[in-house]
């Protein structure tokens, strides 16, 4: 294990991956990746899959369309697939009210560049066949929206960046940090120090803990979500659907992956729910009825780590110099990984990225300058 | 096709139930209501019951329990049907399909509403150690579900034909099967047991809730148990060599299940690879079945299996290559003959000792892994230790794991035998009904007692690596364990 690191990454899931790989392919010597248990363990390795522009405030808007435009390129830029397709997201809207809003979202996102449209329930069924007409008035729809696996994403990242000389320490935990006059010296782990002056912290539901080893507050908490998946078919549900707080799409396998909304207290452990295969059964069947004698097979449980206004902490911590968070996706980290993975690399190495994430500071809570983001699906 | 229907067997009478016509792929064919569809068509000549998703390579019967996802089929439109655990009572019709299942168009059945069953103890599992459990709980009072997912419980008794032995008590003299009715005829008349069969328990949530699937009623059973007792056995091993997917490889568990459940003959010459109890006894039990065993290999330098058995074999003909393996197998979409092959000391293929031998049938009788999956997913403590034969919990030895209230017996707690099972059931089905009914002398002697046989029975030599291997995973009963 290095002694020394140029930066020290603490987390393996698809940010951290992303965030070590782009620092690698800026010319940056001696990255180090630590992952307290595999790498896509936590949250990357139970998501849904998704990645959307249907925001609705600019700065994640803003954000997702310069990632979609890396998920574009990624499989060739990496050297591996990672099985992206541009499937897109299919909102179903159920009533009156539910229209005027996404009417209202639709325009930001148009606005901001994203093709976004409200499509009557003809078109809808066209991109969904099965889909029960009786359970919406209307869909929102944007065909660059899509899908990727994050199995085969976080390999891709991980490869690549060994390519690109990023070494990365598995089964290695952060117990503490050292700082010295107001700056990092060094990272204290289970297998050893690593001396170094920049850490970025992107830890997933770990961040706040790493946080506390430095007395940085990070105001995140994280909720148990819970996901599930059915025996394969051909494909037949390309995009992913949402209606209210259901969501569901198909595996490139060809199960159909989805999940929804259960109350949770934060901070949960991560076990799975019998009443949620019978929650999301019930509403998943009312939308899509063929899909009333299909198999389950599994089952799992993830953490969303959210932030008081659904928005990610991002940017270097103002009160300690090289201490650098990516942290609080709020279920949506997986589609902003290259994205975050470039910005965080460029304002490490040229103290500025190239999309502005000012907003974005983790001091906008203490300054009560929250950005509220209205569409968190699941 | 000629039909590979053993009509006499020495020692089994098979009750298929009526006769009746099955569609496959459009074309009726005669089967007996009481047979797996898979065994239907097996009897009927069917070797391919789908194909693999890219290269498109014939799959056959691998594991005939449900377990191993070959035998996929389309049935009555449900796509993804196991045919080898539906019987074709339930069926009209039932046709390949694409690697990939078409999306269902249709629902095929309603389903019944979710029952919730509260109890205080639930064994999952009717096997030997399963059927003890339940025993013996209830024999001191405590309410209990056996929940098996068979059509019928017994769990391997019921392929067993030869006579046990060990003490009285433990049935000896008795053939498997026998062993199987008594213990399901004590269960049956017993009040408090209520018995699930061709039930699947999917999961253990908090709060010792099982979820669980009634295969053939199709409904979510909830089941609120106040203490838990899994008996769910072991799965074969599979063995890594050229060919191992083509249709007549298969495990020697398998095997069984044609031959001793439905009175099918799985092939007419056969390879026995593995010379383990369950290699020997199944070897003569397909020569009971009219098959040729043309030989057994070993990949040990001893065979493993008590020698009685192999005795058995020996004289009947059938050669013990130890020393051996099987390299691989030939057949174009089906198997047709094998090659096996000498080892040397550090079990690397000696070139030139190469054998061929023309058989339409390979057994793997290559070892068992306990099938400890729901323990895991409750969160007990596990270990890996091969003397036991993989993922076990760690226990104390009144077979409570880490998690207060969830007992193991039998071979998913270490692979052993069906005596030490029985044992292990009665153990951790007393101790479960102690929690529930409070301290009883008479339950705590008899307790007391089983575990003394238990101990008589492990001191012998055959079970030092056993015994190895336990002692890496017992711990002591009075340390605080988890709740859940």
């Amino acid at each position: 294990m290095k002694r020394r690191a140029s930066v020290v990454v603490i987390g393996g899931g698809i940010s951290g991956l992303s965030i070590a790989y782009n620092l690698a392919k800026l010319g940056l010597d001696d990255v180090v990746v630590v992952e307290k248990r595999y790498l896509g363990s936590g949250s990357t390795g139970k998501c849904g899959t998704g990645i959307r522009q249907q925001f609705t405030t600019k700065e994640h808007i803003m954000l997702m369309k310069e990632s979609v435009k890396l998920w574009e390129k990624l499989s060739e830029e990496l050297g591996r697939d990672v099985g992206y397709r541009q499937t897109g997201y299919l909102w179903l809207i159920r009533d009156e009210e539910e229209l005027s809003v996404f009417k209202e979202n639709v325009n930001i996102q148009n606005k901001y560049g994203v093709p976004s449209r409200i499509i009557n329930v003809e078109e809808a069924l066209e991109i969904v066949p099965y889909l029960n007409p009786e359970v919406f008035i209307a869909a929102a729809f944007c065909h660059k929206d899509g899908k990727a696996s994050p199995f085969k994403t976080v390999n891709a990242y991980y490869e690549a960046g060994r390519r690109l000389g990023v070494e990365y320490y598995t089964y290695t935990e952060v117990r503490g940090m050292v700082v010295e006059n107001g700056r990092i010296r060094k990272v204290i782990t289970s297998r050893g120090d690593i001396e170094t002056d920049k850490v970025v912290n992107v830890a997933g539901a770990g961040a706040r803990k790493i946080g506390e080893m430095v007395g940085v507050n990070i105001p995140v908490e994280n909720y148990r979500h819970h996901i599930v998946v059915t025996e394969p078919f051909q494909e037949f549900v390309k995009p992913m659907v949402i209606r209210g707080k259901l969501y569901f799409t198909q595996t490139e396998r060809g199960g159909i992956i989805g999940g929804i909304d259960m109350p949770e207290k934060p901070d949960q452990p991560l076990r799975a729910r019998l009443d949620f295969l019978e929650v999301f059964a019930t509403n998943l069947v009312k939308v899509m009825p063929i899909l009333k004698n299909v198999n389950i097979l599994r089952q799992w449980a993830g953490y969303y780590v959210m932030t008081k206004d659904n928005h990610p902490i991002l940017g270097e911590a103002e009160k300690l110099e090289g201490f650098y968070i990516a942290a609080g996706f709020s279920g949506h980290g997986f589609m902003m990984g290259p994205i975050v993975g470039k910005l965080i690399a460029e304002l490490i190495m040229y103290g500025k990225p190239s999309v502005p994430i000012d907003a974005l500071r983790l001091e906008r809570f203490e300054r009560g300058e929250l950005i509220y983001e209205r569409a968190v699906i699941g | 096709m000629t039909s590979s229907r053993i009509i006499q067997h020495p020692i089994l009478n098979f009750e298929r139930g009526k006769k009746k016509v099955l569609y496959f792929e459009d074309k009726p064919v005669e089967v007996y209501e009481n047979e797996s569809v898979l065994a239907a068509l097996y009897a009927n000549g069917v070797r391919i019951f789908s194909r693999s998703r890219v290269l498109k390579r014939p799959r056959g019967a691998f594991c005939l329990i449900g377990k191993c996802s070959s035998c996929l089929m389309e049935a009555d439109r449900v796509p993804n049907t196991r045919i080898c655990i539906t019987l074709t009572k339930d069926l009209r019709e039932v046709r390949y399909q694409e690697s990939s299942a078409s999306p269902p168009k249709t629902s095929f059945f309603i389903a019944k509403k979710p029952e919730e069953i509260p109890t205080d103890i639930l064994v999952i599992g009717g096997g030997p150690a399963g059927l003890y459990a339940a025993m013996y709980a209830s024999k001191y009072g405590a309410n209990v579900v056996l929940v098996d997912e068979n059509p019928t419980i017994g769990g391997q008794l019921v392929k067993q034909t030869h006579k046990f032995f060990g003490s009285k008590d433990l049935y000896s003299g008795i053939r498997g099967f026998e062993i199987a009715k008594k213990l399901a005829k004590i269960l049956h008349k017993r009040k408090n047991i209520k018995i699930l069969t061709n039930t699947s328990v999917f999961g253990l949530y908090s709060g010792k809730l099982a979820g669980a699937y009634h295969l053939r009623r199709k409904q979510l059973l909830k089941i609120k148990a106040k203490q838990i007792t899994v008996a769910t056995g072991a799965s074969e091993r599979f063995l890594v060599f050229e060919n191992n997917d083509l249709p007549g490889v298969m495990g020697a568990g398998a095997a069984q299940t044609l031959m001793n459940v439905y009175g099918v003959k799985p092939g007419e010459k056969a390879l026995m690879v593995g010379a383990g109890n369950v290699g020997l006894i199944v070897s003569y039990q397909l020569i009971q079945a009219g098959v040729k065993v043309v030989a057994i290999v070993e990949a040990m330098p001893r065979i493993g299996g008590y020698l009685v058995h192999a005795a058995k074999v020996r004289r009947l003909g059938v050669p013990i290559y130890t020393s051996h393996t099987i390299k691989s197998a030939h057949g174009k979409e089906k198997v047709e003959g094998a090659t096996i092959i000498a080892l040397d000391k550090e079990f690397r293929e000696i070139p030139g000792t190469e054998k061929y031998l023309e058989v339409d049938l390979i057994c793997l009788a290559v070892g068992l892994n306990p099938y400890s999956q729901l323990l895991s997913q409750a969160g007990c403590e596990m270990v890996y230790i091969p003397e036991l034969g993989g993922l076990v919990p760690k226990r104390t030895r009144y077979q409570e794991t880490t998690i207060s209230g969830i007992y193991v017996a039998g071979d998913v707690s270490g692979i052993e035998e069906a005596s030490t099972a029985m044992l292990e059931g009665g153990i951790a089905g007393i101790s479960a009904a102690l929690k529930i009914i409070g301290n009883n002398e008479k339950a705590l002697n008899e307790r007391e007692e089983m575990l003394e046989k238990l101990e008589k029975i492990r001191a012998g030599r055959f079970f030092e690596r056993i015994r190895k291997g336990l002692r890496k995973v017992l711990i002591d009963e009075r340390r605080g364990n988890s709740t859940y």
